[in-house]
């Protein structure tokens, strides 16, 4: 991922061109010692280079003591979220290029920090519904550019599709998957907490569950997976939840996996406001 | 749950192998602690595109790695259930050439005992919108997509459940070594800056690419290569089943959905220092070029990120380019052959057989304590991946 | 269990850590700060900060009307207070702040409750059109009535 042999070529190993360096400006604590301090480096930087490219240089050239969170380098896992100028952004994604002379990098806001740039993200997880599937139906295969396609449709067209080699766990826990959406998928939040560090309300109120609790809420409604719909109503309709969001629209903002979680809030609280047909049903 | 036995074991590593391992150690009823300088997976495990092997890939050329693959892939959608996009895998020709590989691939996946179904065009671009329409054959195989962080974090949640400790941000700095026997390790902790011992009845290497380097800290020896690969993430979800190229393993002949993003991969070369990884802009191209044989739309999906991966190989450096060593796994007892007492190194393997790894091992770490306990991870369904940031036990 | 208390670093692992939030004071103060944010989050900041002006101009007004408790001779003092220039000035950012907070109100109301998400965006820079063009036409025919 990072530098060539011959040091300090730039982060992403990227033939040595004019010397391009940018001035990172990294937030440091180690508990114990109990300070919080700003420590500067140059970084030479080339056209890939993103903000961990640059934190990891730092780490293995300059400074081994940089505790840095990080796992699939592409946007995936969601663990190397940080502010970089004042805003969330994952690290690993995030382009050196799109920002200036000095880059400042902090740890994300509302979470508790475990050392340097890292916070702990038991908090973050703790607000979220009891239940938490992250698979559900995945519906069309198709991008925008694959046109009308769907997969019932296909069914019809070919004679004896074979089935699925695999048991299908969806269909083996009785839950049942819409009708022909035979495959499935992991949803798009990636739990990065970053929509949590944007999120105003976060900020003033420790209580309140946040974006990705609620957004986690409202696909439970949108495919269920088992869970009872009053359950989740319930969950959603504390004052800590749901009523809390003020409407700022940082967290699909912040958000790095389109997991529009401001919307999915309002889809929830028109749930909640409205009903619907089988709230009737739910209460029979 | 308190250890039923009084050993206590020191796992170097937070990726596949250590997770795997503190799991079924844990589970053994062993006091076990588990190390990683950094955060858990952040080394090798959680870089790759997220398949689980079907074994097909390897079928043909390495049949005992196929029957491996499609047993711990069974297993792994049974003990870790709602973390699999369980949708298959297709291997696709899209040329005549590649066509000389069907019969080959059919025939060893039969041989290895991997399911292997054989569709036609119309009936792969039925389950399948995106592909290269001039597909000229498939075979469907049970493939599944993975988010590798998550299937492990789950090993480590069960594990810590079970009385397991798992510290990230702790950084083996030297093993204590005295008198040929290893009694633990020296370590700096990142999170409050300070350094310190932890001792152990025996201490387990399992630093994947690293683990050269942890071995050389007892002065023993681990023949590993560390072999990176690039792979491309590309915005857009253009499959829901992953997509191989029909013919020998070589660069850019996956596609492997993750999300919203498509991951196409990847590359081979081999390196001293898995720590010094490039990202060569040629390997991305290729990855361009290659993937859109495949799905002819990946040519203009936006590039989401690009990245390098090293797979621990086991086996000497004398290899070219990584592909000809075995991706089977090892486990190195150095009081065998480096007359090291008390430290044990796992390594090789691929992240799809990463339970199967662990039993071996714990198999051999048992042996040398003199303990007798059955391996149990096959059966036993893992808590879920969230459970690691809980204090508490989710159901 | 493993022996946890050897590990250095476990009793200060096992402390809570220092939560960092956006804003110049504690953590209430988080909404305020507009770096970083974008149109949604600074439309909160000042959907407060008007309702805040507002019902501080509600304290103001009773207050201005009582001078006129003393009776009919106060009515003078009184007039020359509420047309005086600075004192319409405030007036057109009372009705910005009306304007601002009212637009913003009906836009909160209508995505908050799940009917108008989609066109959130559009709803903010529409309120800003016709707010902006209403409070020039009050400044211009408050103030410009002067001169």
């Amino acid at each position: 991922m990072s530098t060539e042999q011959q040091s300090p070529a730039a982060p992403d190993g990227a033939e040595a061109g004019p010397e391009e360096t940018r001035r990172l400006r990294i937030f440091r604590y180690k508990r114990g010692d109990g300070g919080e301090r700003f420590d500067e480096f140059e970084v030479p930087v080339g056209p890939h280079t993103t903000v961990l490219d640059a934190l990891l240089w730092i780490k293995r050239h300059k400074d081994p003591s940089l505790a840095l969170r990080y796992s699939c380098l592409h946007a995936s896992c969601g663990t190397c979220g940080v502010l970089v100028d004042g805003r969330e952004e994952l690290a690993c994604v995030c382009s050196v290029q799109d920002h200036g002379a000095e880059i400042t990098v902090e740890p994300l806001a509302n979470l508790p920090i475990l050392t340097d740039v890292v916070v702990e993200m038991n908090g973050f997880f703790a607000r979220f519904p009891h239940e938490h599937p992250i698979i559900r139906s995945s519906g069309s295969p198709a991008d925008a550019h694959a046109g009308e396609v769907h997969l019932e449709g296909a069914h019809e067209v070919t004679l004896d599709l074979p089935g699925p080699l695999h048991h299908h766990p969806l269909h083996d826990d009785h839950r049942a998957a819409p009708p022909g959406a035979d495959f499935m998928r992991l949803e798009d939040c990636i739990e990065c907490g970053l929509c949590l560090s944007a999120c105003p309300v976060a900020a003033t109120s420790h209580d309140y569950v946040g974006p990705a609790a609620l957004a986690a809420a409202e696909r439970l409604l949108e495919e269920p997976r088992g869970v009872k719909r009053e359950d989740v109503l319930a969950w959603a309709s504390r004052p800590e939840a749901v009523w809390r969001c003020h409407v700022g629209f940082e967290c699909t903002r912040a958000c790095p996996a389109d997991a529009v979680p401001a919307e999915r809030i309002m889809a929830l609280r028109r749930e909640l406001t409205f009903g619907g047909p089988d709230d009737e049903e739910s209460k029979r | 749950m308190a250890a039923r036995h009084d050993a206590h074991v020191l796992i170097v590593g937070g990726g596949a192998t250590g997770g795997g391992l503190a799991h079924d150690l844990a589970l053994r009823g062993l006091r076990v602690t588990v190390v990683e300088r950094g955060e858990v997976t952040s080394g090798t495990s959680g870089r790759h595109h997220g398949l689980l092997h079907s074994g097909a890939r390897y079928a043909v050329g390495d049949r005992e790695a196929g029957v491996e693959c499609i047993r711990e892939n069974m297993i792994l959608k049974r003990i870790a259930p709602g973390t699999f996009e369980c949708n298959d895998g297709l291997f696709v020709a899209v040329c005549d050439e590649d066509l000389e590989y069907l019969e080959p691939l059919v025939e060893g996946c039969t041989g290895a005992g991997i399911p292997a179904q054989r569709l036609t065009p119309a009936q792969a671009l039925a389950l399948e919108p995106n592909l290269n329409p001039e597909l000229k054959a498939a075979v469907r195989v049970p493939d599944a997509t993975v988010d590798p962080m998550r299937l492990i974090l789950r090993f480590f949640a069960t594990a810590r459940h079970n009385g397991a400790d798992i510290r990230p941000y702790m950084e083996v700095i030297g093993l204590l070594l005295h008198d040929g026997l290893v009694s633990g390790a020296a370590v700096r902790d990142h999170v409050t800056g300070k350094e310190g011992e932890i001792h152990a009845d025996l201490v387990v290497n399992a630093a994947g690419p690293w683990s050269g380097k942890v071995a050389s800290m007892a002065g023993a020896t681990v023949p590993i290569t560390p072999s990176p690969g690039v792979l491309l993430a590309l915005r857009g979800r253009y499959c829901n089943m992953v997509i191989n190229r029909m013919h020998k393993s070589a660069d850019g002949d996956i596609v492997v959905p993750q999300r919203g993003l498509s991951i196409v991969g990847t590359s081979s070369w081999v390196v001293e220092d898995p720590d010094e990884l490039s990202v060569p802009e040629d390997h991305v191209e290729r990855m361009y070029t290659e993937g859109s044989k495949l799905i002819p739309a990946l040519a203009h999906a936006p590039r989401r990120a690009a990245w390098s991966a090293a797979r621990p190989l086991v086996g000497s450096s004398g290899a070219a380019t990584g592909r000809e060593l075995s991706r089977t796994f090892q486990t190195f007892d150095h009081a065998e052959q480096d007359e090291v007492e008390g430290f044990v190194t796992i390594t090789g393997g691929k992240s799809t057989t990463l339970r199967g790894m662990a039993e071996l091992c714990a198999d051999v770490v048992c042996r040398k304590l003199g303990i007798d306990e059955p391996c149990r991870t096959h059966e036993n369904v893992l808590l879920p991946h969230t459970a690691y940031y809980s204090e508490a036990v989710a159901a | 269990m493993s022996a946890t208390n050897e590990l250095p670093g476990t009793a200060e692992r096992a402390q809570p850590g220092p939560i960092r939030h956006k804003g110049p004071g504690p953590s209430e103060s988080g909404w305020l700060d507009p770096r970083g944010r974008g149109h949604g989050g600074r439309a909160l900041a000042l959907h407060r900060i008007t309702g805040l002006v507002i019902v501080c101009y509600l304290y103001l007004h009773l207050g201005v009307l009582s001078m006129l408790l003393i009776g009919s001779s106060a009515w003078g003092s009184f007039l020359s207070l509420v047309t005086a220039k600075s004192f319409l000035a405030l007036e057109v950012v009372l009705i910005a702040a009306v304007l601002f907070h009212g637009l913003n109100g009906i836009r909160v109301a209508l995505v908050g409750s799940g009917i108008a998400v989609t066109r959130e965006r559009a709803m903010f820079w529409a309120g800003t059109a016709i707010g902006t063009a209403a409070v020039i036409f009050a400044a211009l025919h408050i103030l410009g009535a002067l001169s």
